[in-house]
């Protein structure tokens, strides 16, 4: 595998949640220009543009990198990845394997999604019947939650897995997320009003699965030649594993519903190369866009037992500061699920860790910090390792 | 839903038919042109069982306006005594007096409707023995 080293070299975002007043590409292009503005380089010396959004198609703009870019003046080359809900992440890692390849040096990454104007969310619905077997999942009457709803059971049923154990995964990440200042909702909800609240496909309740809503999210990325060359650039976080895979996009064709192997899969092939082990990671951000979506990845990415994390998220091993940090950012609940952007938003929030901004959500000695972000029931997944280490730097 | 796809999937929707491949003799659904497992072209088709039970089931309450004709409704994994595995909506019953395991027996009924006018889904669903 190509030695080359890619580094994260700026960031920008845009406050998730409803934003009327704004259109998708003045959305995407905030996010852009304070990537480009952070990285403290001349925007004329990004060479691409890679942007991953789901939806940006259905607002009769499939092309908004190409406004977002107008908007920034800038006249690159845009490409839009698909990885369903997923493609932020999706974009991110075809922009590190052009960096790889040694054929570029330096790559904006853009997110974005502005799901505000989907009024009627019957609309939405069909949409996301797109990242699971629409043909013989949601035609036939499936829809992602309550296919999530059937994860959840294989779970509790498996593992005894308890509501309280779900509930406890929101519960957490609505106290982190009253410390970000994007997230869409800054508020904690207790434990009980999770438990109390109707469940629409049990065991999931009104409460449980993330809001889809506006936002933006940018990176720019760079190779370790481009950022020795250029001594503008003054904070840079290295980008040490980057993966992807696939499972069977229908649950009726998997083996198991209370694991991810995707997950599996690809969380092994990024620990190899950033030649490390689960062990080793401070920090992580999760799909938790559903409650068990964050029970199956911290079990799936090796961090506890399989089986075992509901319990440890109960017992507050997975809280700020404990023995793995997960979703400090508020996580795809609290910071609210703007599908193309939420795969960059995961990336920027281990960035601000790293770089030490995130004021009363920031975690201390971070080693190693880990995304994952999942389309659909697990049909593809992406992880990324970025590294804090000394050495790196 | 299009013409063209209601026609395509006739077989499959009306007649709830899969493959059996004539190499390695596993079962499929739905049809495909080459056997999902050992990807052999010698495939034939195949009647899914009529009979099977319930693995999960939830209720769902949004979804698609084209969908919404009988929400809230159950929609449930079953396994087919062939050993298949499909999703389909377990009707004429409710949530509260199911559980995993239930016999279930396949039905023909709508599935989807587009506005007044519109064309009709038609495909299986399942109902209690």
């Amino acid at each position: 595998m190509s030695k080359r080293e890619v580094y994260i070299i700026g960031y920008g975002i845009t406050k998730f949640g409803e934003h009327y007043e704004l259109n998708p590409s003045s959305s995407a292009s905030q996010a852009l220009s304070k990537a480009i503005q952070d990285a403290k380089i001349s925007k004329d010396l990004i060479q691409s543009l890679y942007f991953g959004s789901m939806v940006s198609n259905r607002n009769n703009q499939s092309y908004i990198g190409g406004k977002a870019c107008r908007e920034c003046n800038l006249n690159i080359p845009i490409t839009k990845v698909d990885v369903g809900n997923a493609s932020g992440a999706g974009a991110f890692h075809q922009a590190f394997i052009a960096i790889k390849s040694g054929l570029l040096e330096c790559i904006a990454i853009l997110g974005t999604e502005k799901l505000s104007d989907f009024v009627n969310s019957s609309t939405l619905e069909k949409i996301l019947g797109g990242t699971i077997d629409y043909q013989w999942e949601f035609e036939q009457g499936a829809t992602l939650t309550s296919l999530y709803a059937w994860m959840s059971q294989a779970h509790m049923k498996e593992f005894n897995t308890t509501m309280e154990q779900l509930a406890s995964v929101p519960v957490k990440n609505h106290k982190n997320g009253v410390n970000n200042p994007i997230a869409q909702f800054r508020r904690e909800i207790s434990l009980k009003r999770f438990l109390s609240a109707k469940r629409i496909s049990p065991p999931i309740g009104r409460f449980d699965p993330a809001t889809h809503c506006d936002g933006s999210a940018a990176v720019i990325i760079a190779s370790k030649e481009f950022v020795e060359n250029h001594s503008e650039i003054e904070r840079k976080v290295k980008v040490v594993g980057s993966a992807q895979s696939s499972d069977k996009i229908s649950l009726h064709h998997r083996e198991t519903l209370s694991s991810l192997l995707a997950t599996q899969i690809t969380s092994k092939k990024a620990y190899e190369m950033a030649q490390i082990s689960s062990k080793d990671i401070s920090i992580a951000e999760v799909h938790d866009s559903y409650p068990i979506g964050e029970i199956l990845a911290i079990e799936d990415l090796g961090f506890f037992q399989k089986g075992e994390g509901g319990k440890a998220t109960v017992e507050g091993k997975t809280q700020l500061n404990s023995d793995i940090s997960i979703n400090t950012s508020g996580g795809l609940k609290a910071r609210g699920d703007p599908f193309g952007a939420t795969g960059i938003a995961q990336i920027i929030e281990i960035v601000q860790q790293m770089r030490r901004e995130a004021d009363k959500r920031q975690v201390d000695d971070i080693k190693y910090g880990l995304t994952q972000n999942v389309m659909g029931t697990g049909a593809s997944v992406l992880v990324h390792i970025l590294s804090n280490m000394e050495d790196d730097k | 839903m299009e013409p063209p796809k209601i026609w395509r999937e006739r077989r499959e929707k009306y007649l709830a038919l899969g493959i059996l491949c004539q190499e390695c003799k596993r079962k499929s659904f739905p049809i495909t042109l080459y056997c999902p497992h050992c990807s052999s072209e010698n495939i034939s088709e195949l009647k899914l069982a009529q009979t099977g039970k319930i693995l999960h089931f939830t209720r769902v309450t949004q979804t698609a306006e084209e969908l919404m004709l009988y929400a809230p409704y159950i929609i449930g994994l079953v396994e087919l005594d062939d050993g298949i595995k499909v999703t389909g909506q377990i009707t004429d019953t409710k949530l509260e007096d199911l559980t995993e395991g239930m016999k279930v027996r396949m039905v023909f009924r709508i599935l989807s409707k587009n506005g007044e006018e519109g064309l009709i889904g038609y495909g299986f669903k399942f109902v209690l023995i």
